[in-house]
């Protein structure tokens, strides 16, 4: 194995709150390395979009200037590579295309984004089922429809995104059925109105939608996905149980975002359940050092609070990480960030409030719903153990192998902890997170072991006989 | 002051859940006190071996003894641990190997283990998944796997359905010694009970402490890794000759890759951290070993913290100097041999005289304190 | 740079299928109407790609006989694909 190539600092995930953070701190004159598992900068909200030149959309543009400024960067770019492995130092250990790769810092940025939360529901695991972001991902960067006849659901701003970008490419929008009420959206106006280009966007979405006279049905759910190899038809129904019938070729829904704070979980940090940033966030300074010294948490997989506040509180991160390796800054930069952060802080909250997650909607989850894809485990199995007195997230991991599959419980994790605490009334912090382990995402065997000699492998000594 | 219990059990892995199943059974009134959740460290998170060709040779007639308690689990602890029953293999890569394998599959012939040493051939018609390069492997008929993590669940119902009451997430921290009676603090509310036995694994050293007994306990820190679901790649559990390989494909699929190769970890805070380097060299044995393991993924790794004595025997027997105080742990390969050895000492706590015989700590003391 | 219309050729289940060039594996394949790729471990109910970001896995099958995830493989002209995922 080579020894691994030391830098000034670790930035893993390349989307705004990362990328952000990797350029300040290169301005500062440290030198940086940026790893992410996609092939360009932009994380999942700025991603690359398949067709150059850069698109008329803002969150194009955005993307573009950011991948632009990280090229003419002195940042070492490293893309298309998986993190499997972070200890103690840091020690940073990924596959990529040309193998494996260990680096080293005395500072790391982890600005990992979130994943999305999709509260189960029957034939929730039906091909042609999937979440808004994917959505987001085939509409911007593959330049693809999810389906012909698509139903958009859930909860929040994505969904107008998702839909008008569907119009937008000549598909058809079946319905969004939105878990809020009107009254929601009117309530998160004042908020919204905050961040006056962000607004106007989101309005654009919601004309294009209303335009297309696509029903756009407040306070319902869907309570039922069928199809035999492919969803053909929802059931949507309002929380009196009144119900519609949809035929369509997809389904697209996302009731929220999950933090992915799966790093300083692994490293040990102190974290804490914080319903509104979407669920277990580390404990932060003020400059987004976790209670790990040196190890930093920015962006979404710190707590969601939107692209707005990522970039800041990545350059926020990279500057504290300047000013401890005794770099000199702009003096006024930090107090500048701080209030860029503090403006964005009411359009953030209400969008962050938008996607946290509800009790209720969990509640509602029917006995025979799989809730863990990965080993179809069901509701009723997981009430099941919780009766029979486990209340510890990793006990029922246990015994039902919830949470034990390939996505490593990221899909299933917030819910279930959440039928646990509604099933032994412990509170989501008793009830705790899956304990944090490595590799970070699967990787291949193949791929890890590389290409070796017997006897090279560092085999320890022989226990006694 | 009377006591409330006839035993309290302090440490709810597999030593302690055992004494105290076949002490309620034996007509006891027994209390199990632990500070997490039933088998949830070393009892729930080993490898699940069920091996003579890793077992020290002291205990090979202990093993073959648990091994057949496992292989009936079904029927004495009533509840199913995944346990299948299989052939094992341990293998030589290189000649130094194939000289300590011949050795030491020797020795552990001579206690009892039903070892063959057979050649590549031979080997392979055992398990067709093997890779190039064996020289000579041990064949042992007598070998298998548990589903650890489902340890857990099967003695809770199998403690609840004995009638022992269960403390879960409740944490002894001290123990006194009146008026014939245990007295054990548990975050305020004391348990009472007329013996006791320290079941702690790695942390019996402390309880130890209660009792004015010095007992040294390394902690190792064992790493572990787990594959995602793959075809069936191998039907044999797998080691090498030096120990430091376990490798078994359990029936949904994943593989389970141990071996003791050592994590960062202590008693404070458990098996916290894997090193990469380990961790990949540990995967190349095994891939080595069985490489079709590269088509799949590694989906977990994590370490489990094992307990061991000065001379790596168990500490199983009475607490010298403590009348009705007892220690069950430190069982090199314990999860193979631990309920056998366990139900031992129940025996002993219940007054009869045990099958064969414990491994009583006063050897690991030093010699003052034994005069003590 | 890639095009909309560029199509290449791919072997699907045996089966020669012509698919989209651009993004992803996982997307290529939904485009040309095939949403399942595999059955779960032990219901053997009929899955797809579900994230299409990396996270999930629902999307692993045989790719050029190593099991991937679609949604992270780029679309090559020849390659094989073996639906069905791990058993």
């Amino acid at each position: 194995m080579t020894s691994p190539q030391r830098f000034d600092l670790i930035v893993l995930g390349a989307g705004p709150a990362g990328g952000r953070a990797a350029l300040t701190a290169a301005a500062a004159g440290l030198s940086v390395i940026l790893i992410d598992e996609q092939s360009a900068a932009g994380g999942q909200v700025w991603r690359k979009p398949w067709a150059e030149p850069a698109p008329a959309r803002a969150d194009g543009r955005e993307g573009e200037g950011l991948r632009a400024a990280l090229d003419s960067s002195d940042v070492t770019l490293a893309y298309g590579r998986r993190v499997w492995s972070v200890t103690e130092g840091f020690r940073v250990d990924s596959l990529g295309p040309e193998g494996s790769m260990s680096c080293v810092a005395d500072h790391l940025i982890v600005a990992t984004g979130a994943h999305e939360r999709v509260i189960p529901f029957p034939g929730w695991t039906m091909p042609g089922v999937m979440g808004l972001a994917a959505a987001t991902v085939l509409l911007k960067a593959e330049g693809r429809l999810p389906g012909k006849r698509v139903v958009v659901a859930g909860r929040g701003p994505l969904m107008a995104q998702v839909a008008a970008g569907i119009l937008a490419k000549g598909g058809r929008v079946v319905a969004v059925v939105d878990r809020m009420p009107l009254t929601g959206w009117l309530k998160a106006l004042p908020a919204l109105a905050t961040q006056p280009p962000l607004l106007a966007q989101g309005a654009g979405w919601m004309g294009r939608v209303l335009a297309s006279r696509t029903p756009w049905i407040f306070n319902h759910h869907v309570a039922e996905a069928r199809g035999t190899e492919r969803v053909g038809e929802v059931t949507v129904a309002s929380a009196s149980g009144d119900c519609h019938v949809l035929s369509c070729d997809a389904l697209v829904i996302g009731d929220g975002l999950v933090p992915g704070s799966e790093v300083p979980r692994l490293l040990a940090a102190r974290m804490r359940f914080d319903r509104l940033r979407g669920g277990w966030i580390p404990d932060l300074t003020a400059d987004f050092e976790t209670s790990v010294p040196q190890l930093f948490c920015v962006g979404d997989g710190a707590g969601i609070r939107g692209a707005l506040q990522a970039g800041t509180s990545g350059e926020l991160a990279a500057l504290a990480v300047a000013r401890k390796l005794g770099r000199k800054t702009e003096p006024d930069q930090g107090a500048r960030l701080r209030g860029a952060f503090a403006r964005a802080s009411r359009f953030s909250d209400a969008v962050a409030a938008m996607l946290s997650g509800r009790t209720a909607d969990v509640a509602r989850i029917g006995p025979d719903t799989i809730v863990c894809r990965c080993e179809d485990v069901r509701r009723s199995e997981i009430d099941a153990a919780t009766a029979e007195g486990m209340h510890d997230i990793n006990q029922i991991k246990h015994v039902t192998r919830c949470g034990m599959g390939p996505c490593q419980g990221r899909m299933c994790g917030d819910t279930v902890q959440e039928l646990v605490s509604l099933g032994s009334r412990r509170s989501r912090e008793e009830v705790g997170a899956w304990t944090g382990r490595p590799p970070l995402r699967p990787v291949p065997l193949g791929e890890l072991v590389g290409s070796f000699d017997y006897g090279d492998i560092p085999v320890p000594e022989p226990a006694p006989l | 002051m009377s006591a409330r219990y006839d035993l309290c059990v302090v440490g709810g892995g597999i030593h302690g859940c055992t004494v105290a199943l076949f002490a309620a059974r034996g007509g006891m009134k027994v209390v199990l006190v632990e500070r997490g959740s039933l088998c949830r460290e070393a009892s729930g998170v080993n490898a699940g071996t069920l091996t003579m060709q890793m077992t020290r040779v002291a205990l090979i007639p202990y093993a073959l003894q648990a091994h057949a308690m496992w292989a009936s689990a079904a029927t004495w602890l009533g509840h199913d641990v995944g346990v299948v029953v299989c052939d094992g293999l341990s293998l030589a890569f290189t000649e130094a190997e194939a000289a300590l394998l011949s050795y030491r599959a020797g020795r552990r012939r001579e206690a009892g283990a039903p070892i063959d040493l057979i050649d590549a051939k031979a080997a392979r018609l055992v398990e067709p998944g093997l890779g190039p390069g064996v020289l000579l492997a041990g064949h042992c008929k007598v070998d298998g796997f548990a589903n650890a993590y489902l340890t857990g669940l099967a003695y809770r119902r199998a403690l609840i359905d004995a009638g022992v009451t269960i403390l879960e997430e409740t944490a002894a921290t001290d123990v006194q010694r009146s008026q014939g009676c245990f007295e054990v603090d548990t975050m305020g509310v004391p348990v009472k009970a007329a013996r006791l036995v320290i079941a702690g694994g790695v942390w019996i050293e402390g309880m130890l402490g209660w009792l004015g007994v010095t007992l040294p306990i390394k902690v190792l820190v064992n790493q572990l890794a787990v594959t995602e679901r793959q075809r069936p790649v191998m039907r044999t559990v797998i080691g090498i000759a030096s120990g430091l390989l376990s490798l078994k494909q359990y029936p949904h699929g994943t593989t389970v890759i141990g071996g003791g190769w050592q994590a960062r970890g202590d008693r404070e805070r458990g098996g916290y951290e894997l090193l990469p380097d380990r961790l990949v060299g540990n995967v190349r044995l095994a891939c080595h070993a069985i490489p079709a393991l590269k088509e799949a993924r590694l989906a977990r790794a994590w370490a489990g913290l094992e307990a061991e004595t000065r001379d790596a025997l168990p500490a199983v027997g009475p607490v010298p100097g403590v009348p009705d105080a007892y220690v069950c742990g430190s069982v090199h390969s314990g999860y193979t041999s631990g309920p056998y050895l366990a139900r031992l000492l129940a025996e002993r706590i219940l007054g009869r005289e045990p099958a064969m015989p414990l491994f009583p700590i006063d050897r690991l003391l030093d010699p003052i304190e034994r005069a003590a | 740079m890639q095009d909309a219309d560029i199509s290449i050729e791919i072997l699907l289940d045996g089966q020669p299928i012509r698919v989209g060039a651009r993004g992803s594996v996982a997307g290529a394949l939904l485009e040309a109407g095939v949403a399942w790729l595999r059955s779960s471990p032990r219901t053997h109910g009929p899955r797809g790609a579900f994230c299409f970001m990396g996270v999930c896995q629902e999307c692993v099958i045989l790719i050029d006989g190593r099991l991937q995830q679609a949604c992270l493989v780029t679309p090559r002209a020849g390659m094989t694909i073996e639906r069905g995922g791990a058993p």
